[in-house]
């Protein structure tokens, strides 16, 4: 039996995975299926370990945290990994960590599903390792999202027809299962959580080579933030499933006291972080 | 909803024919009713179709049109080719057929597991009930016991002109039969064998198109010179361990042609080549995620190079070892991973330590100390890789002939990702 690909994958995008296929038999390997399509039976995280505690006596089952730009993956190790167990207990919090795992789900009842990771191994690493996973899990979620846009163009998506166009058959397989699984995919959800990171990779967009962006100084940063803020709990407060209307924000906004470029400015800030993304033009939504 | 719902029902006219026995208000009525259940309107049209045509009217399919994992897939094509395989279902012996079908429209293979059915060679036939699966990225058109053949007069069909396929280095595996290629040789030499007592000569190099590289042996002197770009028409494929290897002879048809033709180095990602199992002399890019046991300082026996254990060879037993160094990684590029083997030389570069230090530390602080010290430089890290890969049951190794760590601007990088998102959006 081959090798299981090692999915790169933000945390973001693994937990909001509910689909599951599940092989039968000793040699057929169950797969997570996330919302862009990636079949997971292993993947491949490097980030930061940020509490390791055992569930259990004589540390037959230890529960550990990853963290990543995006979210926190659930890691459980148990008798069975003894290696790996101990390694975790060993490594002192925080560390950056690289963990190879296994997919695991847990269906605590009908339609609700949680999904963990079961590492094979862990070994700390230097924050430059987290920078260029980072970048990698960004370039692989855009070539997914890439692919989910591809396949609902399809009359009928198919796999077939997504391998002949360059993608991975384990991608093309994931991609239409989860377009006929996730009902009204959020495609831009996940291109916000890329910006999301890359924006972590380059966290002052100052440089000489780059496009001149005002300098703020700490005080004016905090300003900033403060009104980002009463921005996002204006827009929490009066959207609806479809979002809020630009136009709405504003003017709540301005009631409170903000200028109309302050507003706009804000909107457009809490969007590069990832916060508020625009479904369609002139609704801003909450992510 | 769809809105062209009149375009379904002249598609479903049309294949059931004008004279079939049902009002065109009737079939957009029930056409509707399948919509509102939420049925795909291909599907429904589909389904129609199979209700009002009654059988009567069969609809033959192209072979270029048909979708792996279809089934009711009928078909009017002419048997190529067809041979006897034995085979064990379920630990019973079985007689099955496997060939080629064709049309003027392609050539797929076909399965045939059905001990009823009975093909000749140059037969047209009508296949009905047949169903189709994908095998190494081709279609397979597969005969079960629900699948009627039945044979039909010769000039249903043109003669299948089973011409050599044009055909890319990269694609040779999902080639069968003769194929056309254009190719600049790598290099060539002559070699004399004996053929059933006989000596013969023969030709055997490599070469490669922009797609990837092959081996190949030719049975004719063709005259080839290194650096000639030869069409070569006629030319029969064969895979060892995944690595292709083109075979042709005097009745080939070898030119030379005067178009340039650029022999790839770029990196082939990593689900293509495990799709095709291996290749000869590729290029690969990914992420060491795991660095193996038995990577560091090593001993070997001296006699047969195996590794030794605790001072012994499974085969010489007592030996003195000598010394090496390598390492066993596991590169993924998160579409697909390979095996990959290192030497001593190569391992001394990707981790700047030279054998001599690594012998030291191994004998200072214990073998353990050089694995981690390997895994310490090389995991994480994204290596440029260059060399055979060879495919087994287990996945593909790359045996590295060239290996390098990619130097990355991670920041550069991300800003540039970052201002073509915000280019687009």
């Amino acid at each position: 039996m081959r090798r299981s690909t090692a999915w790169r994958v933000f945390a973001g995008e693994y937990n909001d995975a509910s689909a599951v296929v599940k092989g039968d038999g000793e040699r057929v390997p169950s797969y997570v299926i996330t919302p862009l399509g990636a079949k997971i039976n292993r993947l491949f995280i490097v980030g930061v370990l940020t509490d390791v505690e055992s569930l259990a006596e004589n540390n037959e089952l230890v529960r550990a945290h990853v963290s990543d730009p995006t979210g926190v993956f659930a890691l459980y190790s148990g008798q069975f990994q003894p290696d790996v167990t101990k390694s975790l207990l060993e490594i002192e919090v925080p560390a950056f960590v690289a963990v190879v795992g296994k997919a695991r789900t847990f269906e605590p009842e009908e339609g609700m599903v949680y999904v963990s990771v079961r590492p094979e191994s862990v070994y700390e690493v230097n924050p430059d390792a987290r920078d260029r996973w980072t970048l990698e899990t960004c370039k692989s979620t855009l070539d997914r999202i890439e692919a989910v846009k591809e396949g609902l163009k399809l009359s009928q998506p198919n796999a077939y027809d997504l391998t002949k166009m360059g993608y991975s058959r384990d991608l093309a397989e994931g991609v239409v299962k989860a377009i006929n699984f996730y009902r009204n995919m959020d495609v831009e959800k996940y291109v916000a959580l890329v910006k999301e990171a890359l924006n972590y990779l380059v966290p002052e967009k100052g440089g000489e080579e780059l496009p001149k962006v005002d300098v703020k100084t700490e005080e004016e940063n905090k300003e900033s933030d403060d009104v980002d803020d009463t921005v996002l709990a204006i827009i929490k407060e009066i959207e609806s499933e479809e979002g809020a209307l630009w136009d709405d924000i504003v003017e709540k906004c301005m009631e409170a006291g903000l200028d109309r470029e302050t507003v706009e400015e804000s909107i457009n800030s809490l969007m590069d972080k990832g916060l508020v993304y625009e479904p369609v033009l002139g609704t801003i939504k909450t992510t | 909803m769809v809105d062209d719902v009149s375009s379904y029902i002249d598609d479903i006219v049309s294949m059931i024919g004008e004279d079939a026995e049902v009002e065109r208000e009737e079939l957009e009525k029930e056409f509707r009713r399948f919509l509102e259940y939420g049925v795909p309107p291909d599907q429904a049209k589909r389904t129609l179709v199979k209700k009002f045509s009654n059988g009567k009217k069969v609809e033959f399919r192209k072979l270029s049109e048909v979708k792996p994992n279809e089934s009711n897939v009928n078909l009017l094509c002419r048997v190529v080719t067809v041979n006897p395989k034995e085979v064990k279902v379920r630990g019973e012996p079985r007689k099955i057929f496997y060939g080629l079908l064709g049309d003027e429209t392609g050539v797929v293979p076909f399965t045939s597991w059905s001990s009823s059915i009975s093909l000749e060679k140059g037969d047209v036939v009508e296949i009905s009930n047949a169903y189709t699966k994908e095998w190494q990225g081709v279609v397979q058109v597969n005969f079960g016991e629900r699948t009627s053949v039945k044979k039909v007069e010769d000039d249903r069909l043109p003669e299948v002109s089973h011409e050599p396929k044009p055909c890319k280095i990269a694609d040779l595996h999902t080639a069968f039969g003769e194929v056309d290629v254009t190719v600049k040789i790598l290099d060539v030499s002559e070699k004399e064998v004996d053929v059933n007592g006989e000596k013969k000569k023969v030709y055997v190099g490599t070469l490669g198109d922009e797609t990837g590289k092959a081996q190949f042996t030719a049975w004719h002197d063709f005259k080839l010179k290194k650096g000639d770009v030869v069409r070569v028409v006629g030319g029969y494929t064969r895979f060892w361990k995944g690595i292709p290897q083109l075979t042709f002879d005097d009745r080939a048809n070898v030119e030379k042609v005067s178009k340039e033709v650029e022999v790839s180095s770029k990196p082939v990602p990593l689900h293509k080549l495990v799709e095709r199992r291996g290749g000869l002399d590729v290029s690969v890019e990914g992420t060491v995620i795991e660095v193996r046991e038995g990577s560091g300082f090593i001993e070997r026996c001296p006699e047969c190079k195996r590794l030794i254990q605790n001072g012994e060879c499974k085969v010489h037993g007592k030996v003195k070892g000598v010394g090496d160094l390598r390492a066993k990684l596991v590169v993924d590029d998160g579409t697909a991973g390979i095996g990959v083997i290192v030497g001593r030389e190569l391992t001394e570069q990707l981790i700047g330590k030279t054998f001599e230090e690594c012998k030291r530390i191994a004998s200072e602080e214990g073998g353990e100390a050089v694995l981690r010290l390997l895994r310490e430089r090389l995991l994480t890290k994204r290596v440029a890789l260059r060399g055979n890969a060879l495919g087994d049951e287990f996945g593909t190794t790359l045996i590295a002939r060239d290996a390098k760590v990619v130097d990355l601007d991670v920041r550069k990088e991300a800003l540039e990702l970052l201002q073509k998102m915000e280019g687009e959006s």
